[in-house]
């Protein structure tokens, strides 16, 4: 009954403590041969915050996202997610730390459907053998139950109920991003990092996106960095903004003090 | 089996649900709703629990018996819990449109002074709270999905329908007996549910439905096709309209029928297909869309699946055709048949869910007597229905065996039909509501001795077939005095593949005339076929041969039409009619009037002995000029 739906269990059923993320970059220089792509940034994006992260083309966005989701290594600098020094961890132990994200440029598995590009995410939490899935038993069973009752979930929250069963390939852009931004919530992350979820999408599903992520982030408690050029959204849901230009972070506070702060409008509008 | 039960004084909607409770109990499944993926069936106690609760909820809110309560909901089983559960306390329920703008939400509130809004989601509390200032009225909002509304936790004029049942639960508890005492006070005569008409002049008016009108609908419906307890209807129209009230409430509850509830409005065809209904009635567009869709799917098959396809279609003609000759097909037609069933029909049916259909009817705009066929010829029993909201639903249905693709059938057992002097059509049955919502002036004049008046012109032919010609304000008489519609006419015209548009003329004339734009695209394809060639459409327009086609067309249409309804005189227009000329409103509607005015010379001549007229016409180009043109407009004669 929808009278008792609005509770996806992979947000409810999450404790203060499994939910807590705190990220912290020390000074993260990144080079590409003689470019430094990013020059001494420091960040800190606190538990429960929507932080986003603008700039021009080419400021380094995205390589930054890159270094904490361990897609390029820092050449020097330090990066901690609750603590814990993660500079040197891969991406797909980055997963298992709690921090699950969505690409520029999707990635997904085009030939797969829906629902099973997001059930992939939830390998993580598989903990069948090999000889037990290929025997399909009983435990098995009610393990694939519970992580297809939690996707289910999900796709109702996402209203993704009618693409369910189609290939990834044959669905218009904007819903996409909108199975990538499912499939990462399945991995349970602590920090979700979104790169540009709303390029190339019309005003309707830039709405229901905008939607998504404000419900996550304010009602489940989701901490969340953004990377975003549609100033419009970025100034509207974020509580905090850093500004990147030519790899180096010109400005940082809320969305008032961003829009007057002189730097960045010179590097906007000069 | 059919249950029957008395036709008593005091059987009410929730009285009905509890009694099919203690008959089909746990044994059938009386919902069925998509959710996450899979179908989750309740049976019929499970219904009564949770109609109790959600009548114990609002009891405990404050909702008193008279009072009015609106619902704002999709088609999810929330929407009978509470539309039963508001009657159970002999509260009247409106369910409105969630499409509707607040300022439509506030109209229908401030009139119906309703005490509680029970309310979809998000998108319908925001409406709600955006007009909140002028509906002091409404105690409390319910609403039914929670998704997005943790923030709205702390207002006190909402609540979750979860807490409504969980109120409902303890008030239960505490006064274990105050549901069967309530259920109990009702009376058969007490209006249940009031539904928005779309009011031709543009305010809409509330019928008022008693429970008795409702539960005779039921009963109808259940005698006239012998429905049974366990079979599939698939909700997918808005619970706003007469359909789904009438099978929702009426039929489902009579009969014992199952209410399937799809998980998603764009998920329909797909939950379709999974629950296979057994009845469905919907608008003539659903069936054309269909037939269309078959058709192109049909034409990106393989050359084997293709072949077939067309030779299964046309057994079937050949045997739908013998049958409308009022011949029994041949023995040969009737053994290849039963072979294309298996082979085609079945598969293709069950592709697209209506292999289970033991009844499927169209309903509302005419249907393309093409479109019917093609069902037919595939093995599916599509047939034309008839109703309307003040006569309780739909009334009128074409039995099996007798489908003409002109007539909306004969009356469901226990109601009566008949025509007044001036061709209205009158309807008397149990089901008829019981007026308008505080209008005692439209209410008097919509009944005539107990006989309600449709406002529909129609007529019964030769076998007792109602045929409706049109809505009474738009019909016209001819010289004699004889009325007819020319929108019926038209949309007979419009059936024909090479006919885009047509103008009717004939008040107060001797003969009826048309004037008929050719559809350019076909007639094109029609011409290439033959090696014709033409340039423009003025061109095309004005060939012989096309001038045979329409002419062969319309004596086709003629020989469907009564006598005096026939095309003798018609004329194929040099241009199209075109908005931006002013002769089509935005909506691609035919503005009569004033194609009158710019025809008339055309038109005069039509009602003249000659054969050819010269005219002068102005066309607009693409680029705004206008241009003037001087061409021979031939006046064509029809047979049939």
């Amino acid at each position: 009954m929808k009278a008792y739906r609005g509770q996806p269990a992979i947000f409810a059923a999450r404790t203060e403590e499994e939910r807590r993320a705190h990220l912290e970059i020390r000074n993260v220089c990144l080079n590409f041969g003689g470019i430094k792509a990013l020059n001494n940034i420091d960040l800190q994006v606190a538990n429960g915050e929507l932080f986003a992260v603008i700039g021009p083309n080419g400021a380094g966005k995205t390589s930054l996202m890159n270094c904490i989701t361990g897609f390029y290594r820092a050449a020097s600098g330090q990066i901690l997610f609750n603590g814990r020094d993660i500079t040197h961890l891969r991406a797909h132990e980055l997963v298992r730390v709690g921090i699950g994200r969505t690409f520029q440029n999707i990635e997904l598995f085009p030939g797969m459907t829906v629902l099973a590009n997001m059930l992939l995410a939830r390998h993580l939490y598989c903990n069948y053998s090999f000889p037990g899935a290929a025997l399909y038993l009983p435990s098995v069973r009610r393990e694939e139950v519970r992580h297809r009752k939690l996707i289910e979930e999900l796709i109702d929250f996402l209203e993704m109920q009618s693409i369910r069963q189609k290939t990834v390939a044959s669905l218009p852009y904007g819903l996409m991003k909108r199975v990538e931004l499912g499939r990462a919530l399945a991995l349970e992350p602590r920090l979700l990092v979104l790169d540009e979820p709303f390029a190339g999408m019309t005003l309707e599903e830039k709405e229901d996106m905008v939607r998504f992520i404000t419900e996550i982030n304010s009602a489940w408690g989701q901490t969340i960095i953004l990377v975003e050029h549609d100033m419009a959204i970025v100034m509207s849901v974020s509580h905090r903004i850093a500004v990147l230009n030519f790899g180096e972070k010109i400005a940082e506070g809320t969305a008032e003090e961003v829009r007057q702060h002189p730097e960045v409008i010179r590097a906007y509008l000069g | 089996m059919t249950t029957a039960f008395p036709a008593e004084q005091m059987l009410t909607l929730p009285r009905l649900l509890s009694k099919q409770a203690e008959v089909l109990g746990r044994d059938a499944v009386a919902i069925r709703e998509k959710a996450y993926g899979v179908w989750h069936a309740y049976n019929w106690e499970d219904y009564l629990r949770y109609v109790r609760h959600a009548a114990l909820g609002l009891a405990s809110l404050g909702v008193r018996r008279g009072e009015n309560v609106v619902l704002v909901v999709n088609n999810h089983p929330e929407w009978l819990f509470s539309e039963l559960g508001a009657q159970a306390i002999g509260a009247v329920t409106i369910n409105l449109f969630t499409s509707s703008i607040p300022e439509e939400l506030r109209t229908s509130l401030q009139r119906t002074q309703a005490v509680l809004v029970v309310a979809q989601d998000q998108e319908q509390v925001d409406k709600l709270i955006e007009i909140r200032a002028r509906i002091p009225q409404v105690r409390k909002v319910v609403y039914i999905d929670p998704t997005g509304m943790r923030s709205y936790r702390e207002e006190e004029w909402l609540l979750s329908y979860a807490d409504l049942l969980r109120a409902g639960e303890e008030r239960d508890r505490e006064a274990p007996d105050l549901f069967s005492r309530e259920i109990a006070r009702g009376n058969a005569k007490d209006i249940a549910l009031m539904i928005q008409t779309s009011g031709t002049t543009g305010v809409s008016k509330l019928a008022m439905l008693s429970h008795r009108s409702m539960i005779a609908m039921g009963r109808q419906w259940t005698e006239a096709i012998a429905l049974q307890p366990g079979e599939n209807w698939l909700s997918m129209s808005p619970p706003a309209w007469i359909v789904d009230q009438m099978w929702g409430l009426g039929v489902s509850l009579y009969s014992g029928m199952t209410m399937n509830f799809p998980e998603t409005p764009e998920t329909v065809t797909e939950d379709f297909r999974e629950i296979g209904p057994a009845v469905i009635i919907t608008a003539s567009r659903f069936w054309e869309d269909l037939a269309s869709k078959i058709r192109v799917k049909m034409a990106d098959a393989g050359w084997l699946k293709r072949r077939l396809f067309h030779c299964a279609e046309a057994i079937g003609a050949a045997a739908i055709s013998a049958r409308d000759n009022g011949r029994e097909p041949a023995a040969a037609t009737r053994l290849l048949r039963r072979l294309a069933n298996v082979v085609i029909y079945r598969p293709l049916l069950d592709r697209i869910g209506c292999a289970g259909l033991r009844n499927a009817y169209t309903g509302g705009h005419p249907i393309s007597p093409e479109v019917i066929r093609f069902f037919q010829a595939v093995g599916m029993n599509l047939k034309q229905c008839y109703g309307l909201t003040e006569a309780g639903g739909i009334f009128q249905v074409q039995p099996d065996g007798e489908v003409k693709p002109e007539t909306v059938g004969k009356p469901l057992p226990g109601v009566q039909v008949m025509m007044n002097e001036d061709q209205e059509v009158l309807v008397k049955s149990e089901a008829l509501f019981s007026g308008y919502y505080r209008d005692f002036q439209n209410t008097e004049k919509a009944f005539h001795d107990g006989w309600l008046k449709t406002g529909d012109a129609g007529y019964l032919d030769q076998d007792g077939h109602l045929v409706i010609i049109g809505r009474r304000e738009d019909i016209i008489k001819n010289k004699t005095g004889q009325a007819f519609s020319p929108d019926f006419i038209e949309t007979r015209l419009k059936f024909s593949p090479y006919i885009k548009e047509a103008v009717v003329f004939g008040e107060a004339r001797p003969y009826i005339t048309a004037m008929v734009n050719i559809d350019m695209e076909n007639v094109g394809n029609w011409a290439e076929e033959r090696l014709i060639p033409f340039t423009t459409y003025l061109d095309l327009s004005q060939q012989p041969a096309v001038e045979e086609l329409v002419q062969r067309e319309i004596a086709v249409i003629n020989g469907q039409l009564p006598e005096m309804m026939k095309i003798r005189k018609f004329l194929l227009l040099y241009k199209l009619l075109d908005a931006d000329d002013e002769e089509l409103t935005r909506t691609g509607k035919v503005r009569r009037r004033f194609i009158y005015g710019v025809y008339l010379p055309l038109i005069e001549a039509m009602y003249r002995d000659v054969e050819q007229v010269e005219t002068r016409g102005k066309v607009r180009y693409r680029d705004g000029r206008i241009g003037e043109i001087t061409t021979n407009v031939r006046i064509l004669t029809t047979s049939g």
